[in-house]
């Protein structure tokens, strides 16, 4: 007869320990959030002021609708651009390929704080190459972070640069991935080069393409150093993001029970988008 | 016999091994401190530091100084946590606008117990300023600044000249922003190459601007007496404007000074984009490092109503012992080790900021008579007579990100003044709970 507790009893030390790293944090905010917070530490039990104080002001909506508004662009625009490049890639002879791919790599593997203040020092005076060449061909000043609408949008810009690497990583693996034979025998049967794309590229990429979503989507919402550093939120709010919402709150009015609550929100977001993932994974074309 | 030998030489040689191993370990005791300033760095405070640092192990065997350099807005918040979780340092570096969080919370140690009791009578007077009544609580004293900071215009002594600017005589406001104008220059296709005045109106990393000082002058106060913003009036409203007028009337600070944080200003300043901007005294020293000694003046804000100047902010990092370390005294000898005239003198001379003794500076005329370091003297002056720090009673985090919000609001929106600051003071009010 086996032993079928073994395994388990050998796994147990190794998943506490993982379950203890992950989730003591979780945990611990959570129950940090439903206090409340003196000088930065817990003094009693507050129930959920902490989570009313984020309506406070009245400005929660709108910093969910810019978060919404940067993340959906950032990943629709990424994914587009990743797509056709990987297939580009996946075209051009295997040395042209492997350097072109170096290349469209070299964003994601530079620091965010360091891509993001060569953004900043190319945007944001007017002798900055970019602003001063706006500036130059238009006769005026270069409004791109001074103005919100151009701020936001160069905030995507950065954020689309940023991650599009790791977006064609991946969609290059699931590309390559794809038997031949199958465009091969599409093409015998007349289909055309767009046929080919659509009806068998296309939904076999399905799983790379959800997951490099996900991924994005999450990166996206979750990172606080590209605004921070490229706009801070401004001008009049036009970047500010909920992470940024979250490191005001803790680092500026240090109201960190209202900054723990908002992180909070936010991880439950996250969580949803996972299990959202995984719920699509399993789908079959 | 020749083994046995040996073999006593090597358990000799063990034991004197252990025995010493033992002893450096009843000796060694390692000081934790929390600050901005990392002592491997290259910043004049930074060597000034190091050099304390290095003075007082040597003077002191078996002690080390450890220092963990912490992100400076990060640092007192994470203190309070850690002086209620039991991990603190034992010696930290409180920002000023939570100090009186840290005093409320009992975790700095009373260092007149520690040391300060101890020093004469005239060493405590000449001492007692604005900067130690903030520390003081009644008998008690449970800090020590060692980072005086005083806001005002930082400017280039060679652009000035060669525009022809005396900055003595920018006592009011309609000469300052003339000068501003002067010192305006553009190229042949109109592209502006250096900027007369700088400011920055981003939320990060705000400094406070030259509103502030307007409103000190009439006000005397930036709040009301339960921490409450007192912005939205007509002194508040004239305030702004004159501060927003520099870029929408007067064209002397970029519009792009609503995306600029206080470093970005430093670096303009330092890459010769600007001529004059509001900075603080502590940076001159790494200002002049980087434009030359001579190059770099500092002066105090323009005067309004006939006064010759306005009141400027101060801040700076009030030094404190842990309350529950276990090395308080040792803690305590070395942050008076760090207020000796010794060191009161490379904070000035290596550091290039203000003393904690004013004495300290009396006794340097010849250094600070040089043209280099008489921004030291004005700085001095402004201190004494042209300052405020917020009170301790109540927090003000967040207040100048709420008023350069207001700027933004003013510059990039065309909010009128008054009601910018009325959502500036809603907000600030919230935030805080008042």
């Amino acid at each position: 007869m086996r032993d079928t507790r073994t395994p388990f009893l050998l796994f147990a030390p190794a998943f506490a320990l993982l379950g203890f790293v992950l989730l003591s944090p979780v945990v611990y905010a959570g129950w940090f959030s439903l206090q409340r917070i003196e000088y930065g530490a817990p003094t009693g039990y507050a129930g959920l002021l902490n989570f009313r104080r984020l309506f406070d002001g009245e400005t929660l909506g709108a910093t969910f609708g810019r978060t919404a508004l940067h993340t959906g662009l950032s990943v629709v625009l990424t994914i587009a651009i990743a797509l056709a490049l990987a297939v580009w890639i996946d075209r051009l002879r295997p040395r042209v390929g492997f350097i072109v791919q170096t290349i469209v790599i070299v964003p994601w593997i530079v620091s965010t704080v360091v891509a993001t203040l060569l953004f900043r020092w190319v945007f944001v005076n007017d002798i900055g190459i970019a602003a001063y060449l706006i500036g130059t061909v238009t006769g005026g000043v270069s409004g791109l972070l001074t103005e919100p609408g151009g701020a936001m949008g160069l905030l995507v810009v950065v954020s689309v640069w940023k991650r599009i690497g790791y977006a064609v990583i991946v969609l290059l693996a699931g590309l390559k991935s794809i038997p031949d034979e199958l465009e091969e025998a599409a093409r015998i049967d007349g289909a055309s080069g767009w046929q080919v794309f659509r009806r068998i590229t296309l939904p076999l990429l399905k799983t790379p393409l959800l997951l490099t979503a996900v991924v994005l989507t999450l990166s996206n919402i979750n990172t606080v150093e590209t605004p921070l550093i490229l706009t801070g939120g401004g001008p009049r709010d036009a970047t500010r993001v909920l992470a940024i919402d979250v490191y005001e709150r803790a680092f500026a009015i240090f109201d960190l029970g209202s900054a723990t609550a908002l992180a909070l929100v936010m991880f439950a977001g996250n969580i949803l988008l996972v299990l959202a993932y995984v719920k699509l994974s399993r789908w079959r074309a | 016999m020749e083994i046995s030998k040996t073999l006593r030489g090597a358990l000799l040689g063990l034991a004197t091994f252990v025995a010493g191993l033992a002893v450096t370990a009843a000796e060694a005791q390692t000081i934790r401190m929390w600050t901005f300033l990392n002592p491997a760095g290259n910043a004049p405070r930074e060597k000034a530091l190091a050099e304390m640092i290095r003075k007082f192990e040597s003077a002191n065997p078996g002690v080390k100084i450890s220092v963990e350099p912490q992100v400076w807005d990060q640092m007192t918040p994470k203190f309070l946590a850690a002086h209620r979780a039991g991990n603190a340092p034992d010696i930290v570096w409180v920002v000023t606008d939570l100090l009186g969080d840290a005093l409320k919370t009992g975790s700095l140690a009373d260092l007149g117990e520690l040391f300060v009791n101890k020093w004469p009578a005239a060493a405590r007077d000449e001492r007692k300023d604005g900067y130690w009544s903030r520390c003081a609580q009644g008998n008690r004293v449970h800090c020590l600044f060692h980072s005086r900071n005083y806001y005002g215009v930082i400017y280039r002594t060679d652009f000035l000249k060669e525009a022809g600017v005396d900055p003595a005589k920018l006592s009011t406001w309609p000469a300052f922003i003339e000068a501003a104008k002067k010192l305006t220059v553009k190229d042949a296709s109109g592209n502006v190459t250096r900027w007369g005045f700088g400011q920055q109106f981003s939320e990060d990393r705000a400094d406070s601007q030259m509103m502030t000082s307007l409103m000190l002058s009439r006000q005397g106060d930036l709040f009301d007496a339960k921490g409450g913003a007192k912005w939205a009036n007509a002194t508040g409203a004239e305030a702004l404007k004159l501060q927003t007028d520099m870029v929408t009337v007067h064209g002397v600070t970029p519009r792009q000074a609503v995306t600029w944080s206080a470093e970005d200003l430093y670096e303009q300043f330092a890459a010769g984009r600007i001529a004059m901007f509001t900075g603080a005294v502590v940076r001159i020293s790494t200002m002049q490092a980087k434009v030359g000694s001579d190059n770099v003046g500092f002066m105090i804000w323009p005067g309004i109503d006939g006064k010759p100047h306005s009141p400027a902010v101060m801040a700076g990092w009030a030094v404190g012992v842990w309350s529950g370390g276990k090395n308080k005294a040792m803690a305590g000898k070395f942050l008076e080790y760090m207020s000796t005239g010794e060191s009161d003198k490379l904070w000035v001379e290596v550091g290039g900021q203000l003393p904690g003794a004013p004495s300290t500076l009396a006794s340097m005329k010849a250094f600070t008579d040089l043209p280099a370091n008489a921004y030291l003297t004005t700085a001095a002056l402004g201190v004494a007579k042209y300052g405020w720090i917020p009170s301790v009673e109540y927090g003000v985090g967040g207040y100048r990100q709420a008023l350069n919000k207001a700027a933004q609001d003013v510059i990039v929106g065309n909010v009128d003044p008054m009601a910018a600051l009325v959502a500036a003071e809603k907000r600030f009010n919230q935030q805080n709970n008042r």
